[in-house]
């Protein structure tokens, strides 16, 4: 249990006996003293999947129209609350009341009536106007100025048309139950789990389900478009600012969809052409008689390979995580189990250039380690998660029992070469 | 709790008629065959009152579990599943089986009271909305029985799927609901909404048609009580969100029974068409979940501050207009589901515009009050924090309306804050409110006021501590349904504070409802007239004899009661003659019960039907379905029954005055 826990706890004690106090002798000022203790609690504003540190213009636009709708709204709860407020204390029943006459039967008064119905319709026009606003900015790709075309980023790829509409960036994402695919069909790129986007490049990412809905959210980039099957969704975002950055699946989507985890990085665009040349070029075959590629003989026996892609490898299913570059990626496990060192002194890698580079974050002993708790005991990390098994086909198993701790390292020692 | 007084003064004029069958409808008016027969609105009000209250805790302690799985980071006290299980059950019964019922109780036993009628216009049609509640009760929670015996190896449904109490959410998404994604949970699921919408129907219609045609003399609609009011507006509601459902969950059954394609997008189908089905559905039942508590609040207030409510015609009208706009709405729950600019617009445009209507009832609630006489009796504090907390709940709905915005906060955690505080904050408080407005009506017995004060403190405190923090980790990325989250996302502390309130509210609410219980037995008595009310239940007798009113009064005014009091000699309430026949009441009746039984062990049959474990099952549900429809028919047949009373005018009027 960290200090604030502790902090809240004890300042959370003290206000509620406080507030019994209060409340034998003015249930309203009892009430209040409590409420008011929540609102001036610390909050940091910087967390890793926090909407208000915006990070680029559509997850911007919306969190300005947010901050409208809460002034708004707190200009109305200031007027209603003091209304209510003054009314309960102003009328409330005195000794000797009893005795006076009824107070006035009044039915209402139509002026008041229209005057304030008026009123919370002008009220709501200030919200109307940039939430249209906004929903046309969020449904619009922005036009990419010519010099930040694709080829001028990656001028060695032939496949790039240079029509006006390849001007962006396309991304594929499709969602499984509870893992990602990434696809970039302009660079013939398709990996899992993480995404790697330049900065300040508009990017449309086209939304794809392949068994349940699922939806789609990096808070610093934009709010959520689902993943529907059968359906064509997209979704347009830019990041501004390098780092790495963290989102989620937020529509429920069975077992384990809690552990549906989306990592991406911004880079430069620099970082991005030598991401693509590492990407389009497949991790070198390991040495001949090397524990490695022992652990590649395994990976075909033991049946890894019926779903799992392996570029440049010979194995091709496409059922599975993509494992081509595994071992440069900062998470496993859809998210769950991460690579980060352990020493990088911020919770946010978030806005920083020095976070987007893999040999800067990746520790690769936690890496081996991940690898091998995730091969052996994947139903712990996540539950439900589907594994291929020879006796059985794909199955959630506890444990894989056909599997001893020598054959995991040796398989562990073959995805550790899938740079 | 006994409702009926000795009425020494009745005679039985005319022996129950027997039936073409030969039979005689049963007309015991005590013990337990009365109340598993009984047609009296009163006893079926408070049948309906006691299953919700059961059912609130059920749900309760499904929140609880949920706060403590998701007091700390990845928390392994119960698994991906069961918390799955948890909250799709702990919504579906808290709507379907705790808010819905107490409001049909409520319903039951005030509406007919404040229109001067004896009885709701179809009797046995009330029983059967009755036993229906309780068959797709029981249909719904018998799952976590079967579930149980899955732990413990005695019970493997074939597909070996281990959601065997529904795990697809309250809402059931197509295509998570389909065969290879869920277990036979969701046939529970189906099956129990299916036969609670039977009950939601019958009862709907009732009222309707009681409220349209039994009104007493004077009654003009626009004398109506609030509460009666919205219980006809939900009451229509009901009848037009209910088919919606109907149909999205008998589709969803034949996909997963019959191998049909509605929403399989494999073959063809279209996942997206159950979201709009569910939602036609979904947004309106969010109106009527509040409409008849805003109802119960807009008769408390006036009570209290003795004046009467402020702009009736508007905040008549404007719980229409919410009814109304209630069906337009339905895709602001589908922001992120890529509707198109065109419709994204339109559905923010429309769910602000429900805003005004909304806030109307608010301003007139405060005028109310405002040149009143405020006493602050429990109701009233329920009353006054419902207005508070539905506020904070409407603001955050505002927020939601806009759609780029919602984009971030929808399936997050302050979706829950929101719809927490308007169903919390909104229904239960005023629910509340109503329990301890109207006990003494129910049981001519007083709850304890005094420790009702202590009570509300908790609730309303443990409701904010809960579902404060909720908006701030919503904000900070933390999104629904989730099992457990990671460490280092800053949510740890206020899902840790979160659960501490939730423990607070749920002691507060478990102590009301053990209150209720208590007090029923113990209670004080109550006075006749015991907050000086306004309508027309008050003028009989706490609790009423089972024919409601010796006479029936010929009203003279909005507040009819009140007015009787303390107006003029032109508003005091007269009496109808009395009829040289006497007063007709209905008699019991068994078959709605038998009804009721049989839909249970069709649901329940037919559910278990695919697991394939016990045989036979496909068969019993066939029988039981038909046996279900036979007692219909038999009510046709057991003949009109009815008896005669002659009662001496009862002076509850004359002490009050």
């Amino acid at each position: 249990m960290n200090k604030r826990v502790y902090i809240i706890c004890k300042n959370l004690i003290i206000m509620i006996f406080k507030s019994l106090y209060f409340v034998k002798h003015n249930f309203i000022l009892g009430l209040s003293s409590t409420l008011l203790g929540f609102f001036f609690s610390g909050c940091a504003l910087n967390d890793r999947m926090s909407t208000f540190d915006y990070k680029g213009p559509v997850a911007k636009i919306q969190y300005d129209l947010f901050m409208v709708t809460v002034y708004v709204c707190l200009i109305l709860f200031i007027i209603v609350a003091a209304a209510l407020a003054w009314a309960v204390v102003k009328y409330r029943a005195r000794k000797g009341d009893e005795n006076k006459p009824m107070p006035k039967q009044g039915h209402g008064n139509p002026l008041v009536e229209v005057g304030l119905i008026g009123g919370s319709i002008l009220m709501l026009v200030v919200i109307a106007v940039p939430t249209v606003n906004a929903i046309w900015y969020t449904h619009q790709m922005p036009k990419d100025d010519q010099s930040s075309h694709l080829i001028s980023w990656y001028p060695n790829t032939q496949d790039i048309p240079s029509g006006e509409e390849d001007s962006v960036l396309i991304i594929r994402a499709t969602g499984y139950q509870w893992w990602w695919t990434f696809e970039y069909p302009q660079f013939g790129i398709r990996t899992a789990n993480e995404m790697v986007i330049p900065k300040g490049k508009t990017v449309r990412i086209e939304l794809r389900a392949a068994d349940v809905i699922h939806s789609f959210w990096f808070p610093k980039f934009a709010g959520k478009v689902d993943l529907i099957p059968g359906r064509n969704n997209w979704m347009w975002i830019q990041a501004d600012h390098e780092g790495h950055y963290y989102g989620q699946c937020a529509e429920f989507c069975g077992e384990a969809h809690a552990y549906m985890l989306i990592r991406s990085d911004v880079v430069n665009e620099m970082d991005f052409a030598n991401w693509v040349q590492h990407q389009t070029t497949p991790a070198p075959l390991p040495k001949e008689r090397s524990l490695a590629s022992e652990g590649k003989k395994l990976f075909v026996t033991k049946t890894c390979v019926q779903c799992h892609r392996v570029d440049g490898h010979g194995y091709e299913s496409l059922v599975g995580p993509d494992l081509s570059h595994i071992a440069s990626r900062k998470s496993i496990g859809a998210g769950i189990l991460e690579n980060i060192r352990d020493d990088l002194p911020t919770k946010d890698y978030s806005g920083s250039s020095k976070f987007a580079s893999a040999e800067h974050m990746i520790d690769p002993e936690k890496l081996r380690k991940n690898l091998f708790e995730w091969v052996r005991y994947s139903q712990k990390y996540k539950p439900g998660n589907l594994m291929y098994y020879p006796a059985n086909g794909l199955r959630n198993l506890d444990e894989r029992g056909d599997f001893t701790d020598e054959d995991v390292h040796k398989i562990v020692d073959y995805l550790m070469t899938l740079k | 709790m006994a409702t009926t007084l000795p009425i020494p003064e009745t005679t039985t004029v005319l022996k129950p008629q027997k039936s073409d069958l030969g039979w005689t409808r049963p007309d015991h008016k005590t013990g337990i065959v009365d109340w598993l027969t009984t047609t009296d609105h009163k006893k079926i009000g408070i049948m309906y009152g006691c299953f919700a209250l059961f059912f609130l805790i059920v749900g309760g302690v499904e929140a609880l579990m949920i706060r403590i799985q998701l007091a700390v980071p990845q928390n392994s006290f119960v698994s991906a599943t069961t918390y799955n299980q948890l909250f799709t059950m702990h919504g579906t019964t808290m709507i379907f089986l705790a808010v819905m019922p107490i409001n049909a109780a409520f319903f039951n036993f005030i509406m007919p009271l404040q229109i001067g009628a004896r009885d709701v216009a179809f009797p046995r049609m009330n029983t059967f909305g009755l036993w229906t509640l309780l068959a797709g009760g029981i249909i719904l929670n018998i799952s976590w029985f079967f579930q149980f015996a899955n732990a413990f190896g005695w019970f493997a449904p074939a597909d070996g799927r281990l959601e065997i109490a529904p795990a697809g959410g309250w809402f059931g998404y197509a295509p998570l609901s389909a065969t290879q994604y869920t277990g036979i949970g969701t046939n529970f699921w189906i099956l129990g909404l299916q036969v609670l919408g039977i009950s939601s129907l019958a009862g709907s219609f009732n009222f309707i048609v009681t409220i349209i045609n039994m009104r007493a003399p004077g009654m003009k609609m626009m004398r109506l009580p609030v509460f009666t009011w919205m219980t006809l507006i939900t009451s229509f509601l009901l009848i037009f969100a209910l088919p919606a459902i109907a149909v999205a969950l008998a589709e969803l059954q034949f996909d997963r029974y019959f191998n049909t394609n509605f929403f399989k997008v494999e073959m063809g189908g279209q996942p997206i068409l159950w979201q709009h089905l569910f939602w036609i559905f979904g947004h309106p039942e969010v109106y009527i979940l509040i409409l008849p508590t805003m109802g119960i609040v807009s008769e408390i207030l006036p009570t209290f501050s003795k004046r009467p409510l402020f702009g009736y015609p508007i905040i008549v009208f404007s719980g229409a207009v919410i009814g109304f706009l209630g069906f337009a709405v339905w895709s602001h729950h589908m922001f992120a589901t890529g509707l198109g600019k065109y419709a994204t617009a339109a559905f923010s445009l429309l769910t602000m515009a429900i805003a005004v209507p909304t806030g109307v009832k608010i301003f007139n609630w405060i005028g109310t009050l405002w040149g009143g006489r405020i006493t602050f009796s429990i109701p009233m504090i329920y009353s006054l924090a419902f207005v508070w907390m539905f506020m904070m709940g409407g603001f955050s709905g505002i927020m939601h309306s806009s759609a780029p915005a919602d984009a971030q906060q929808t399936d997050s955690y302050f979706v829950i804050a929101h719809f927490h505080y308007v169903l919390i904050g909104g229904s239960l408080l005023s629910i509340i409110a109503g329990l301890y407005y109207w006990f003494p009506k129910v049981t001519g017995k007083m709850m304890n006021l005094k420790l009702g004060k202590w009570y509300a403190f908790l609730i309303i405190a443990g409701l904010n501590i809960t579902f404060f923090p909720m908006h701030w980790l919503g904000l900070n990325g933390m999104p629904r349904r989730t099992h457990t989250y990671q460490a280092g996302f800053g949510w740890e502390t206020w899902n840790l504070v979160c659960s501490i309130g939730a423990m607070v509210l749920g002691i507060g609410i478990f102590l009301v409802v053990l209150d209720v219980f208590i007090s029923a037995r113990r209670g004080k008595l109550a006075a006749k007239d015991p907050w000086d009310g306004r309508t027309l239940e008050w003028t009989t007798s706490n609790p009423p004899p089972h024919y409601n009113f010796a006479r029936t009064p010929i009203v003279k005014g909005k507040d009819s009661f009140f007015i009787h009091k303390y107006g003029q000699s032109k508003d005091k309430i007269e009496f109808e003659g009395e009829d040289a026949h006497g007063i007709h009441m209905p008699s019991n009746s068994w078959m709605p019960m038998i009804s009721g039984i049989c839909f249970t062990i069709f649901g329940v049959a037919l559910a278990l039907m695919p697991s394939g474990v016990i045989p036979g099952m496909g068969w019993l549900a066939v029988i039981t379905l038909v046996g279900a429809c036979i007692p219909l028919f038999l009510w046709a047949l057991e003949g009109p029954g009815g008896y005669h009373l002659h009662v001496k005018k009862d002076n509850n009027l004359a002490t009050n005055s």
